[in-house]
């Protein structure tokens, strides 16, 4: 087995890299692969919280890479899945307690015995940021439909190239469909216009996602409607599996009133 | 750098292209953080940089033979070769002298003290020579980018630069020539660094966060092109003009 590692970065906060993390995580455990989530974000971890294994935390990343445990022992196991897995943060030390070369270590341990690695990396352009990027096979970035979080995405894939890390893949997170039908959102053209990589999930606005991030159950483990962030997430993890999986129509929920405007291209 | 109010912080280190190479300059701080943030520029711009040559311009910093030994070590891990020593001190010159390196740039108006061509290119001293002994500083010398450059990336170069792809919001190109993007320009641009009020920018879609030519600064209208044509933007009357490509004949 040969693990394809994939880090979740963003540059700006607060965009979704830990729920996309979570997600993904949990998405691709269910189509049978054996995943491990690692959380590369020493000193504020969540991966954990989102992941509802918080209380079950014994070594963190940190006791791996300074030899207080063996890899095995700070790999948490889901228990709702047959073959996920959790290597939380240390919450009690700071970025500078890992170097880029200790996560290629540890990653390289992993290779040999799972399926995928997904990182959640850190806000911003640091220390934290190098250590989720340098042992990545390929980049997931996560962005808004807004100017600011796709500026510093375009930062981010700035970085990236120069370390001849890649492909980047995009997730446009938190999309409103109808915000953009009025034009008061970024639509997937604009930010594609941008940024000029390749999209790999589109993923609305969705109640859901707040409920299961305080529930610690990522949604994508419940099956909802077809338009819903669950699904969207399961079709990117369907996607890194090499599906061809198109990306969610959210028109499709207005009515038919709506649906036969839009075609005739008459004003909403 | 080339523009006196964008200097708030002094950088521990400062990179950029000039006629004879690569000039890097040493700012302020302990070696071992100046060498650090060296090795993180490097390792930043890997690709930049590969195979140029490099003046070090240590300004009135002591270095012993060791220290000038790590840098050029650092250097070559980067594959680019440490060509010339500029010093202030007199010490410092000697023991760069004895590792085999230039003290003074050959063929230009680098005095033997070191000093360096750049200051001669001063925005005070152009006021005061005019455009014309800039003319030669920028006329034979052009930096060719194919590339989009994303936000974060700072381009400047004394002569023209011409980019091939876009230039994204939050990337800066600066130039003592002329720049041509043969793309978008939705982020910065300063033609005619120096003071040359005669240097234009042109892009296939004019959309900057801000253009400056010389000492002029403009924002763009901001409501977005329908239908986005080439677009030259110069100085006319004191202030920055954009002319269609198509039209301006």
């Amino acid at each position: 087995m040969s693990a394809k590692v994939i880090t979740v970065t963003s540059g700006k906060g607060g965009v979704g890299k830990t729920t996309v993390t979570a997600n993904l995580a949990t998405a691709l455990a269910m189509k049978g692969r054996k995943v491990v989530a690692m959380d590369s974000d020493i000193g504020l971890r969540n991966l954990d919280v989102v992941m509802g294994l918080e209380n079950r935390i014994v070594y963190d990343l940190v006791d791996v890479i300074e030899g207080r445990c063996r890899l095995r022992q700070a790999m948490i196991k889901d228990k709702r899945l047959p073959e996920l897995y959790l290597i939380p943060a240390a919450q009690t030390r700071d970025k500078m307690a890992v170097s880029p070369s200790d996560m290629v270590l540890v990653c390289d341990q992993l290779r040999e015995e799972v399926d995928y690695v997904v990182i959640d990396s850190p806000a911003g352009i640091e220390r934290g940021f190098r250590n989720a990027l340098a042992p990545a096979d390929s980049v997931i970035i996560v962005t808004n439909p807004e100017v600011s979080a796709v500026r510093d995405a375009d930062r981010i894939i700035g970085l990236i190239e120069a370390e001849e890390k890649g492909p980047a893949n995009l997730i446009v997170n938190r999309l409103k469909p109808s915000m953009v039908a009025r034009g008061d959102m970024l639509s997937i053209e604009d930010i594609l216009e941008i940024l000029a990589i390749d999209l790999i999930g589109v993923v609305p606005e969705d109640e859901a996602i707040l409920v299961s991030t305080n529930r610690g159950t990522p949604v994508a483990m419940n099956a909802t409607n077809s338009a819903s962030a669950s699904q969207a997430f399961r079709n990117v993890a369907d996607r890194l599996e090499g599906d061809t999986v198109p990306l969610i129509d959210f028109n499709a929920r207005d009515g038919f009133l709506t649906r036969l405007r839009s075609l005739v291209g008459s004003p909403k | 750098m080339l523009i006196p109010t964008m200097v708030q912080t002094i950088p521990k280190i400062s990179i950029k292209g000039v006629r004879d190479g690569l000039l890097i300059r040493l700012g302020p701080g302990g070696f071992g953080e100046v060498l650090d943030e060296l090795a993180s520029e490097l390792a930043l711009k890997k690709g930049f940089f590969r195979g140029s040559r490099v003046i070090l311009d240590v300004e009135a910093r002591l270095l012993e033979r060791e220290q000038i030994k790590m840098i050029n070590e650092l250097l070559e891990t980067n594959e680019i070769t440490l060509w010339t020593v500029l010093a202030d001190r007199a010490e410092t010159r000697d023991v760069a002298r004895n590792l085999g390196l230039a003290t003074r740039l050959a063929g230009s108006n680098v005095d033997l003290d070191g000093k360096i061509i750049e200051e001669t290119i001063t925005k005070s001293k152009v006021v005061s020579n005019g455009s014309a002994a800039l003319e030669k500083g920028h006329s034979s010398n052009s930096l060719l980018l194919q590339e989009t450059l994303r936000s974060g990336r700072s381009i400047s170069h004394e002569g023209h630069i011409i980019v091939i792809g876009d230039v994204n919001p939050g990337a800066e190109v600066i130039a003592g020539g002329n720049v041509l993007v043969w793309g978008k320009l939705r982020g910065l641009v300063h033609a005619g660094a120096f003071g040359d009020d005669s240097a234009v920018i042109c892009a296939l879609e004019m959309v900057p966060t801000q253009l400056r030519i010389a000492d002029q600064i403009a924002i763009s209208p901001g409501e977005k092109q329908k239908s986005p044509a080439p677009e030259l933007v110069s100085i006319r009357d004191g202030q920055l003009v954009a002319e269609n490509w198509d039209t301006r004949r």
